[in-house]
């Protein structure tokens, strides 16, 4: 069908800035309290989250810079034209699988908490599955839908942050933020690793290149879309510990969460708002993993440009079913997290800032 | 009344081909007999010699062309073609001198600068014309020696006066809405909107039906590409009969398999001509009160002309009331099937005590409760559309009584399951866009559903597969949910709030019209 001016299937600025954004809000604002205090034992955790996400923004600037460099080609496209097919093609499918391990995790991470906040008789399984098919519904669409759909959401997601925290600002113990500066530099600066976990995300640009209306503007975009869970993490983590102090934080296992269970509705229409925060939760995280579940379709399809959409969605959902089900509790999937963690560093930023350098040097540029 | 001719979107299939009525010369379509009596023997022999077919031969003095008037008794105005027709073929042949002898062309050529006086008329040869400006209350002249048929607009039909609409009533606005005609609904966006650049462009939809249709918008405001596409999926319609505009809605929009609706229809006519005047387009059909306005997205569902005439702030908060309507229609049966069935916890534990002791003595689980009582209440709306107006109100108390009274006493249902659906029932008829709260109605069963298997998780699954597949939606091109995704933002003054009129002074951006404002500053215009 013709399109009306308005391009159709193109992204513009504010779907990529808030597709970031949305993409990397997800698990991590509700875990990273924890994670961070756990290993700084003070409040002085922000200086890591800070230097995490100024890293990450790096990286998402030089992947934005990459995909400017070469408009409207992905990731196995650029990769083919800097270093040849072969190893563009490497790239390309462990960039799939990566993203396909991040949905099986993040469906997982769903269930598990569902578990704990809204229902305990229903089985994992059941709750899983039933995630799945709504990704598989999400991906067989035209990607511009998850855009279109990552704006809708972003709103209200960020709308719930702050009446969380808003909510909580009465119980807010200035005290427990104290005391001040007492972690080494060094452990904060490990710290950082963590958090730049918390930030991972943004290399779903890389594949969403060739919709993109302004390329040029992808730079800006991305680096806005990065600030907002920069900062929703800064103020999540000062407020949770200005809550529960640190000790209480880092012996929680969703501190996030555990907000959300303080706050008391104003006229007591309703108690638990944990559940409805969670409930709004899976907004985000289902953005997330529906943008993953796309780019590894989209990085399958780049490779193999015979298969179909969404006879491959259908397909790779028993995969995704069989590795939800792999990690049989929380501590096997903190370590799923960590293995995929270290693989996003790996395509997500080591592989586009040696695809630029390599870009560079050899002058390779694509067609306008 | 004025007659308008109306124009074939194609023939891929003729009639009368089809039907074998016609033979010889005529099978071509095509209209050569120069001989008026062999002409109307032809169609006549055509339409098979109905009774009600009017034909009548004038004949001037001797050796003067004889003319001829087909036209169907009961459609055609006789009284009009006796005062004008007859009368000024009378008075050509008249003006002629007794002993002249002149040809059918000079006839014609006096016919046409000095005597007919007829407001409207167009010159044919295709037989396919002339029947069906015959069937639709034209009258044919046939002219000896002219190989051109002159049809003569004479419609007279007596339908509906301008009513007062029946589906949107509105508190302050005007009253009036569209009928049946065609003519009158043209009539009615033309009082309304006085610009030499509105353009009404007609059609002819349907095989056998053959009705008129009317693509009205604005030339210099609505989009290029937005009226091409419009013209091109009306002009690939190819079906027998458009009985109402519902019809054509189905065979132009953009998907058929979504419950929402792609193409908004009103039977107002200030609401027509405020969308064609914000840069969409309009289509009237004959025989149907009910105009198409395109595009349509969701936000446009839930405004009502209302929220214009009134102060802002009165439209502003009543628009608000209205989204929260679509939110509880959606989702409050499905809301209260799952903090009852799963998150008792949500509850106030006092509201939990109250709503406990009402459900003692009910013997179903919420799911039940819940279905049952929906679907007696779609019940007793449909029972309540179908009846007669007296009767209509019977079935309302005796419903009325059986859902609230009767079905509480009998301990099938609790009390609280009927202020929920009460509350729920109220807020679905708040949404002014009839066909947008069917497919509310839909939906909120598929909710209850997803609520009865899994709680809360289960809604929100829901509702996210309804925004997924609002964001796949399109109507002509232009995304559903525009403006909120992909944002336009200066569209959002008129979205969840209707902004001072001051600030609403450019059409809105995502119809991207060629002239912008609509208030003060004007570039150009006409």
């Amino acid at each position: 069908m013709k399109s009306f001016e308005y391009g159709d299937r193109e992204v513009g600025t504010y779907e990529v800035f808030a597709s970031v954004a949305n993409m990397v809000i997800g698990f991590g604002l509700l875990t990273l309290p924890r994670i961070i205090v756990q290993k700084t034992h003070s409040v002085d955790g922000w200086v890591s989250i800070l230097i995490g996400g100024v890293g990450a923004i790096f990286f998402s600037w030089i992947v934005a810079k990459l995909i400017s460099r070469f408009p409207k080609q992905n990731l196995y496209e650029i990769g083919g034209a800097v270093i040849g097919k072969p190893l563009a093609l490497l790239i390309t499918l462990m960039f799939a699988v990566y993203m396909l391990a991040f949905v099986a995790y993040e469906t997982r991470g769903v269930a598990s908490i569902s578990r704990l906040y809204l229902f305990d008789r229903t089985p994992v399984e059941i709750v899983s599955l039933v995630f799945l098919l709504v990704l598989i519904y999400g991906v067989s669409g035209p990607s511009v839908t998850l855009f279109r759909l990552n704006t809708l959401f972003l709103p209200i997601v960020i709308m719930l942050i702050f009446v969380l925290l808003l909510m909580n600002i009465s119980h807010f113990d200035f005290h427990n933020l104290m005391p001040f500066f007492v972690t080494d530099w060094r452990e904060l600066v490990i710290t950082s690793k963590e958090s730049t976990f918390s930030f991972l995300g943004f290399e779903i640009l890389l594949f969403y290149n060739s919709i993109l209306n302004k390329p040029k503007k992808a730079v800006k975009a991305s680096t806005l879309g990065m600030l907002i869970p920069l900062i929703l993490y800064l103020l999540v983590f000062l407020i949770t510990l200005g809550m529960f102090g640190a000790e209480v934080t880092a012996s929680t296992l969703y501190p996030t969460e555990e907000l959300a269970k303080q706050v008391e509705v104003p006229g007591g229409f309703f108690e638990r708002f944990e559940s409805i925060f969670f409930s709004v939760w899976i907004l985000t995280l289902f953005n997330s993993a529906a943008m993953a579940f796309d780019v590894s379709l989209l990085a399958i399809e780049a490779v193999f440009s015979k298969a179909k959409r969404i006879a491959l969605a259908i397909g790779l959902g028993p995969i995704l079913f069989l590795i939800i089900m792999q990690p049989q509790n929380i501590d096997e999937l903190q370590l799923f997290a960590e293995w995929i963690s270290y693989a996003g560093i790996g395509v997500g930023m080591v592989v586009p800032t040696l695809l630029l350098l390599l870009a560079i040097l050899r002058g390779v540029k694509g067609r306008a | 009344m004025p007659r308008i001719m109306f124009r074939n979107t194609h023939n891929k299939r003729s009639p009368l081909r089809k039907s074998g009525g016609s033979q010889g010369s005529a099978s071509d379509g095509n209209f050569t007999g120069r001989n008026v009596h062999e002409s109307v023997a032809q169609i006549v022999r055509v339409l098979d010699a109905p009774d009600d077919l009017v034909t009548r031969f004038i004949s001037g003095a001797e050796g003067a062309p004889v003319c001829a008037i087909v036209c169907i008794a009961g459609l055609a105005d006789l009284k009009m073609i006796n005062d004008h027709i007859v009368t000024s073929i009378q008075q050509a042949y008249s003006a002629f001198e007794r002993s002249e002898s002149i040809t059918g062309q000079e006839l014609y050529q006096r016919l046409d600068k000095q005597f007919l006086s007829v407001q409207k008329y167009k010159l044919t040869q295709s037989l396919d014309d002339i029947l069906v400006g015959v069937l639709s209350g034209d009258t044919a002249l046939f002219i000896d020696g002219v190989d051109q048929v002159l049809l003569i607009g004479s419609k007279q039909w007596t339908g509906r006066g301008v009513e007062e609409p029946e589906t949107e009533s509105l508190v302050r606005g005007p009253r009036e809405g569209f009928n049946e005609s065609i003519e009158t609904n043209i009539i009615l966006l033309r009082r309304a909107i006085r610009d030499p650049k509105l353009r009404i462009d007609t059609y002819r939809i349907g095989e056998r039906g053959k009705k008129g249709l009317v693509i009205a918008y604005i030339d210099n405001i609505v989009h290029p590409e937005l009226i091409q596409e419009v013209k091109r999926r009306v002009e690939s319609i190819d079906i027998d009969d458009a009985p109402e505009s519902g019809t054509i809605e189905q065979l132009i929009q953009d998907s058929f398999l979504s419950p929402f609706p792609l193409i908004l229809h009103t039977e107002r006519p200030d609401k027509a001509t405020s969308a064609i005047l914000q840069g969409k387009v309009v289509i009237l059909l004959d025989g149907t009160p009910f105009a198409l306005i395109m595009p349509t997205t969701i936000v446009s569902l839930v405004q009502s002309p209302e929220d214009y005439y009134e102060r802002w702030l009165i439209g502003s908060l009543i628009r608000i009331l209205r989204y929260t309507a679509v939110f509880i229609s959606l989702t409050f049966p499905s809301l209260y099937i799952a903090l009852v069935s799963f998150h008792q916890g949500m509850i106030p534990s006092k509201l939990a005590f109250s709503i406990a002791a009402a459900r003692e003595g009910v013997p179903f689980p919420a799911v039940i409760e819940a279905f049952l009582m929906e679907l007696t209440l779609e019940l007793l709306r449909e029972a309540g559309v179908r009846l007669p107006k007296p009767v209509g109100q019977t079935i309302g108390i005796v419903g009325g009584l059986v859902i609230g009274e009767a079905a509480v006493q009998a301990g099938i249902v609790s009390p609280i399951m009927v202020i929920v659906v009460a509350v729920t029932a109220m807020s679905s008829f708040a949404i002014p866009a009839y066909s947008a709260g069917i497919a509310f109605r839909i939906l909120r069963f598929i909710i209850m559903l997803a609520a009865s298997m899994f709680g809360l998780y289960g809604i929100i699954l829901t509702l996210i597969m309804i925004c997924i597949h609002l964001s796949r939606l399109n109507s002509f091109g232009i995304p559903y949910l525009t403006p909120l995704a992909p944002s336009y933002y200066r569209d959002w003054r008129d979205m969840f709030i209707r902004a001072p009129l001051p600030m609403l002074s450019k059409r809105p951006q995502f119809l991207q019209t060629k002239d912008e404002s609509r208030m003060g500053s004007r570039e150009g215009g006409t």
